[in-house]
C-alpha cells in the first residue's frame, strides 16, 4: 500500500527526514510517535503528496509519488483522506457542506452525495448538527466533522496528524475510538500522535521517529 | 450539474464577502471602459458621418459648349455602363443658368454683362455606396475624363480623401487607448480578484487537502473577474449613454452644424453588448493574471 525506500528530506538545510525505509500493508494501524520535529507531520505530506523527497523512492498505491505530473496529485489526494490537528474546516459553510465538499469535488450526484453524507455524518455523531455551522461548534464536534469529510470518499488510506491535539481526555477518547473503528473497516489508517492515551487506545503498530530518524518499529501490539 | 452549481455560487458569495473591494473594482473598471468607450463612440459617430458623405458624393461632368447631340447621346451610354455610378441626370445650360440664380440670387448681376449663358450643361452622377468609394471614383474620374465632349469633370475628392485619413486616424488613436485602458482594466480587476485570493488563502488549502483540481480552485475567481468585468462594461454603457445625452442635448442648444443632431447617435446594441463582452473578457483575463502560477498542487 505504502513503501518508502531511502527516503531523505530536507527543510531549507535542515534535516526533516533521514533514510527512511518503511512498508505500511493494506489495512494496517500505524502510530507515528515522537516529539515536537522528529519528523512525523513530514512523513505524512510525504506520502500526501504536499511535500517530494530530496532522496529515495515513495510508493503510494503503486504510485511514485515523485514521479507524479502536479495535475495528478489531486486524484491521488482523492483515495485519501487527512485529519488535522486545526481540523481546516470552511468556517462559513455548514457541517453538511463541508462534509459534502470532497463529494462536489468529484463530481458525484446530489443523490449519491446525500447518502454518503448522512452515513458518514451518523458514523462520526454528528448527522444532527448537518445544518449548523462549523464555526459554532466545539473543538470536538468540528475533529468528528473533520473526520467525517476524511472518510466520506472511503479512502483507502487515511492519514491523520495530531487529531487530538486540541482535545481533552474524553473528546480524545471519543476521536481515537472513531479512528478504531475506522480501521476496523478495513481502511488503512496512519496516525502521527504524541499523545500517549492515543498510543494506549488505538491498538497498532507503533513507529517511533526522531530527530528525522526512524528509531523503532514495532509489529502489531497483542 | 452540481459542481456548476458551487463554483457560481463560490463565485457569488466572494463578490458579496469583498463588497468594498468588488463595488471598487466595478467602478474603476466602469470608468476605464468608458473612457474607451467615449473615444469608440466618437469613431463611431465619425464613421457614420463619414459613410453617410461618401454614399451622397456627386460627380459633376461638364460638357464642352460645341457638343453635338450625337456625342451627347454617347457620352451618356458611355456613363450608364459605368458600374459605379447609381444615377445620372443630365443638367442643360439652361437649367444650369436656373440653379445659379435660385441658389445665389445675390450674385445673379455677375452674369448679366456676359452676354450668352456661360455656363455649361453637364452630366450630374451619384456613385454607388461603396467601403473604397474614394478610390473607385478617382478612378472613375480619370476614364471619364478620356471620354469624347467632356470639357471637365469635379467631385469633392479632398474633403472626402481627408475624412477617410480622420477616420482612419481616429481608428488606430481608438485601438490604441483601447489596449492601453484594456490593460488598465485587467490590471485593477487582477487586484481585486488578488486580494479576494489572500482573504480565501486558508479555503484554497483545504481544497487542495481533499483533492480539488487547480481548474477547480480557479474556476470561482475567473467567474468572479468576468462577472466584475461585466458589470463594469455595463455601468460603463450608463456612464456613455448619460454623457451622451447630455453632449447631444448641448448640441442642439448650441445649434451646431445643421443636421449633426439627427446623424450622430448612440452604439448600437451589438456594439453595447460587445462593450459589456468586452469587460467580461478583460475581467476574466485579470483573475487568470492574478492567479496564474498560484494554483500549484504542489505547495
Amino acid at each position: 500500500m505504502i513503501q518508502l525506500f531511502h527516503v531523505t528530506k530536507y527543510y531549507e538545510g535542515c534535516l526533516a527526514l533521514s533514510d527512511l525505509t518503511l512498508r505500511v500493508d493494506k489495512g494496517e494501524c500505524i502510530l507515528i510517535t515522537g516529539p515536537s520535529g522528529a519528523g512525523k507531520t513530514t512523513l505524512l505530506k510525504l506520502i500526501f503528496g504536499a511535500e517530494f523527497p530530496d532522496d529515495g523512492q515513495i510508493l503510494v498505491q503503486n504510485r511514485n509519488i515523485a514521479r507524479l505530473r502536479s495535475t495528478d496529485i489531486p486524484y491521488l489526494r482523492r483515495t485519501m483522506g487527512f485529519v488535522l490537528q486545526d481540523f481546516k474546516l470552511l468556517p462559513h459553510k455548514t457541517v453538511y457542506e463541508n462534509v459534502e465538499l470532497p463529494l462536489i469535488i468529484r463530481g458525484l450526484s446530489s443523490f449519491d452525495a446525500r447518502r454518503k453524507v448522512a452515513e458518514s455524518l451518523q458514523s462520526v455523531g454528528m448527522d444532527h448538527k448537518r445544518a449548523v455551522q462549523t464555526s459554532v461548534l466545539s473543538a470536538g464536534e468540528q475533529q468528528r466533522v473533520c473526520i467525517a469529510r476524511a472518510i466520506v470518499n472511503s479512502p483507502v488510506i487515511l492519514l491523520a496528524d495530531e487529531p487530538t491535539g486540541n482535545l481533552d481526555p474524553q473528546l480524545t477518547y471519543e476521536i481515537s475510538e472513531l479512528f478504531k473503528a475506522i480501521h476496523a473497516r478495513g481502511t488503512t489508517v496512519m496516525l502521527a500522535t504524541h499523545n500517549r492515551q492515543v498510543v494506549e487506545q488505538i491498538n497498532g503498530r507503533m513507529i517511533k521517529l526522531d530527530c528525522g530518524r526512524l528509531l523503532t518499529d514495532q509489529g502489531t501490539l497483542a | 450539474m452540481k459542481r456548476l452549481i458551487y463554483l457560481l455560487r463560490e463565485a457569488i458569495r466572494g463578490l458579496r464577502a469583498n463588497r468594498t473591494n468588488t463595488l471598487i473594482g466595478i467602478i474603476t473598471t466602469a470608468f476605464t471602459i468608458a473612457s474607451f468607450g467615449m473615444f469608440l463612440l466618437l469613431y463611431h459617430n465619425v464613421r457614420t458621418i463619414t459613410g453617410s458623405l461618401q454614399n451622397h458624393i456627386q460627380v459633376i461632368i461638364y460638357l464642352e459648349d460645341a457638343i453635338s447631340t450625337q456625342e451627347q447621346a454617347n457620352l451618356k451610354h458611355a456613363l450608364t455602363q459605368e458600374t459605379h455610378i447609381e444615377t445620372l441626370t443630365f443638367v442643360s445650360k439652361k437649367q444650369a443658368l436656373e440653379e445659379f440664380h435660385e441658389q445665389f440670387p445675390e450674385e445673379s448681376y455677375l452674369l448679366d454683362g456676359i452676354g450668352d449663358n456661360p455656363l455649361p450643361a453637364s452630366f450630374v452622377a451619384t456613385v454607388v455606396p461603396h467601403d473604397h468609394v474614394s478610390d473607385l471614383v478617382s478612378a472613375m474620374v480619370t476614364r471619364v475624363k478620356e471620354l469624347s465632349g467632356v470639357e471637365h469633370v469635379r467631385y469633392s475628392r479632398d474633403w472626402v480623401e481627408r475624412l477617410t485619413l480622420f477616420t482612419s486616424y481616429l481608428e488606430m488613436g481608438a485601438l490604441s487607448i483601447g489596449l492601453i485602458l484594456a490593460l488598465a482594466s485587467m490590471t485593477i480587476i487582477s487586484n481585486t480578484v488578488r486580494l479576494a485570493f489572500y482573504a480565501r488563502r486558508d479555503e484554497i488549502e483545504i481544497l487542495r487537502l481533499i483533492g480539488a483540481t487547480g481548474a477547480f480552485i480557479a474556476i470561482p475567481y475567473l467567474i468572479e473577474g468576468a462577472i466584475l468585468g461585466a458589470m463594469g462594461g455595463g455601468l460603463s454603457l450608463l456612464f456613455l449613454r448619460g454623457g451622451f445625452e447630455i453632449v447631444k442635448d448641448k448640441i442642439h442648444d448650441l445649434g451646431w452644424v445643421g443636421g449633426l443632431q439627427a446623424t450622430i447617435d448612440f452604439f448600437p446594441i451589438h456594439m453595447s453588448g460587445m462593450l459589456v463582452l468586452a469587460g467580461l473578457i478583460l475581467g476574466c483575463a485579470g483573475s487568470a493574471l492574478s492567479i496564474y502560477g498560484w494554483i500549484k498542487v504542489r505547495t
